[in-house]
């Protein structure tokens, strides 16, 4: 597996499976023109997302192909709440500078910053009825939990992970669904709430084993592509968390 | 002996961009040789459908009618032993000729006499529903094994029983089924419908002008498709992320749009069906707009091979290389640019005729006008021959022509179906 000047990994040695580019000076290049190889391997080949591809990226130009920019790694979901000057968010995942995690669930972090918005999750048995209805016969019987505390979240721009904690992978979300209860439904990196421009959130979908709904919805929202909230909207993920928008 | 198909692809473009360029446009020419391909050692099994129409135009002149029979039993002839074949009787509906009952026959001097003595007895008599005809042929095919299934489809008249949409619905049911050859012969075929069949179906259309070239043209056909050597390729596209694909054209044997017949193979592939190779070579313009690079970079803007079952049997590679140098990015590469003429010919010749059936006077002058100068530039001498058939040729370097008043309906219809035939570029005249 031959690795080009821009980072992606080829089966092909002579030039670039993904991006053309030409590998190890591409002996087969019969004008043998010098290379100018771009000076920094980008930081991660972004999963090929379904996002719309082609939009130039605000930072750099670069034709969007995924989530993040090919070149500076810029995140085409968070563009809006992104100031200009933000180094380039590595992990896909919280952004860097997250406070501690959040402690064992259930304790209320509400932390609440100047943004003035929260989430409180709770257990929903109408979501979760709904789920059991719809779920493959042959499907793991998760049972709704007999007892389930409200728990707030404060929502800080840009972005808010929304998963389970995973030691292994290094995943800390900012609103953690670990529990207990514990919803097993939730995938660690489930979803993001994204700041907008006009001071209101969206979430994304980040391809969830499970889906992400809106509102009661009977179809999941499309991954990777933001959908605006409101205050009061309503967010159903895993078996029965239903994370509900407020704003103070 | 016994020597696999070679197959070569070769690429003509200027690989250089100026700065900020986006567009990259390549001639790859793939040519079939190799004893393979001659000495029918591996040849694929083949099976052929012979479609005539016995409508009762057929029988004026009745010529027609008796050199359409000389030239069935010559393609009969023609067929290897072994070859799965059929003859089909084309009216307002479609009747087996040979075999009696709807299945295919298996060439041997038995099979081929007894054909060839129910030829003998065909009449002229009925309607023209080429739909009808195809149908019983694609039925004729659907479950047989062999590898290449080839039709022949002559016509002398207008689809007039069945509407378009019951041809296209037919031709979609069809379409990679089997290929098909469409001719048409007299005075009253229309050159659209020949090339709709042919264009679906990948094969040739043309008419006749005389009925005695109907033996030569039908020995031609099923010569060629006994030739065949690879049963089924694909011309397939790699492009880079970030790139999008303009247009897939053939441009040489005749100009053939491929750009919506891709089939996805991944994001970044796609494939374009070709149908059957025999000892052939055919050119393809690709063009792809790729993200500018800054000067001095290179690019691959395209991989493009040609695959069977899955197996590449030839690839070339599109380069783009952004220079600042515009001695270098101004050249325009000789190939690319006599194709692009030949593919605007074949356009201005349709939209010409087309106006000129309209009534449009002005729009049909200014575009044959345009498809004189271009022939002439090209030195297309035969589709230069067809225009001045149906336009008066003042000043060809300019394409100043004014519209003959009077056209044999044949003529016409000649200049049509012959408008996508393409000559390439001479040697000689090639720079880089």
């Amino acid at each position: 597996m031959a690795t080009c000047p821009k980072g992606h990994e080829s089966t092909a040695s002579d030039y670039c499976d993904e991006c053309g580019a030409p590998i190890g000076g591409a002996a087969a290049s019969p004008a043998g023109s010098a290379v100018a190889a771009p000076a920094t391997p980008a930081g991660e080949a972004a999963p090929a997302a379904s996002g719309r591809s082609g939009e130039p990226c605000p930072e750099c130009g670069t034709p969007r192909a995924g989530r993040f920019c090919e070149v500076c790694g810029h995140d085409f979901l968070a563009e809006a709440g992104t100031p200009a000057t933000a180094p380039p968010s590595g992990e896909a995942g919280p952004p860097a500078g997250t406070g501690t995690p959040a402690g064992e669930g259930g304790a209320p972090t509400g932390t609440s910053t100047g943004s003035g918005w929260r989430v409180v999750v709770t257990a929903d048995r109408a979501y979760y009825d709904r789920m059991r209805a719809a779920a493959d016969p042959g499907a793991e019987d998760v049972p709704f939990p007999a007892y389930c505390p409200e728990r707030r979240f404060g929502l800080r721009p840009p972005q808010v992970l929304i998963g389970r904690q995973s030691r292994s992978r290094g995943i800390e979300p900012d609103i953690d669904l670990t529990g207990p209860p514990a919803d097993p439904a939730v995938s660690h990196s489930h979803a993001i709430l994204v700041a907008q421009p006009d001071g209101g959130w969206a979430v994304v979908d980040l391809g969830s084993a499970n889906g992400t709904y809106v509102n009661d919805g009977a179809t999941a929202i499309e991954e990777n592509t933001p959908v605006p909230l409101a205050a009061g909207d309503r967010i159903h993920l895993g078996a029965w968390s239903t994370l509900t928008l407020r704003a103070d | 002996m016994t020597q696999p198909a070679a197959f070569t692809a070769e690429v003509f473009q200027n690989q250089y961009l100026p700065a900020g360029g986006q567009i990259v446009d390549a001639v790859v020419t793939v040519t079939a040789s190799g004893s393979g391909l001659s000495a029918g050692g591996e040849a694929p099994s083949a099976a052929e459908v012979i479609m005539v129409d016995c409508s009762g135009s057929m029988a004026d002149p009745a010529t027609k009618m008796s050199e359409a029979k000389k030239a069935c039993a010559v393609a009969i002839d023609t067929l290897r032993d072994g070859v799965a074949f059929a003859v089909v009787a084309g009216r307002h509906d479609a009747r087996m000729v040979y075999p009696p009952s709807a299945t295919l026959a298996v060439a041997n001097p038995l099979t081929r006499g007894a054909a060839k003595d129910a030829v003998t007895r065909l009449t002229a008599s009925g309607g023209t529903a080429i739909g009808q005809w195809l149908s019983l042929a694609n039925t004729l095919f659907a479950g047989h094994p062999a590898e290449v299934k080839h039709a022949i489809m002559l016509t002398d008249g207008r689809n007039q029983h069945e509407t378009p949409d019951q041809l296209a619905a037919t031709l979609r049911n069809c379409e990679g089924r089997f290929t098909c050859d469409s001719r048409g012969v007299g005075a009253d075929w229309v050159a659209t419908e020949l090339r709709q069949v042919a264009s679906t179906l990948l094969g040739t259309a043309d008419g006749l002008e005389d009925p005695a070239e109907l033996p030569a043209a039908f020995q031609a056909m099923t010569q060629q498709a006994m030739g065949k050597a690879v049963a089924e390729a694909a011309l397939r596209v790699w492009t880079p992320a970030g790139s999008s694909i303009r247009f897939v054209k053939q441009v040489f044997p005749q100009v053939e749009d491929l750009t919506g017949r891709r089939v996805d193979v991944s994001p970044r592939i796609g494939e374009y069906p070709t149908g059957s190779w025999g000892a052939e070579s055919r050119d393809y313009h690709v063009s792809v707009e790729v993200p500018a690079g800054g000067v001095g970079e290179e690019l691959l803007a395209a991989r493009v091979s040609l695959v069977a079952n899955g197996q590449p049997l030839a690839q070339s590679l599109v380069l783009a290389t952004w220079t600042d140098d515009t001695a270098l990015s101004t050249k325009i590469n000789q190939r690319v640019a006599h194709y692009t003429g030949q593919a605007e010919l074949a356009s201005v010749i349709q939209e010409g005729l087309a106006a000129r059936d309209a009534g449009d006077v002005p729009t049909a002058t200014a575009k044959l006008g345009r498809a004189v100068q271009l022939a002439e530039e090209s030195g297309h001498s035969d589709t230069a021959k067809l225009l001045a058939k149906v336009v008066d040729v003042i000043d060809a370097p300019s394409g100043t022509v004014r519209l003959k008043p009077k056209v044999a309906g044949v003529d016409a219809e000649l200049a049509n179906v012959r408008s996508v035939k393409t000559i390439r570029v001479k040697k000689t005249e090639e720079g880089s």
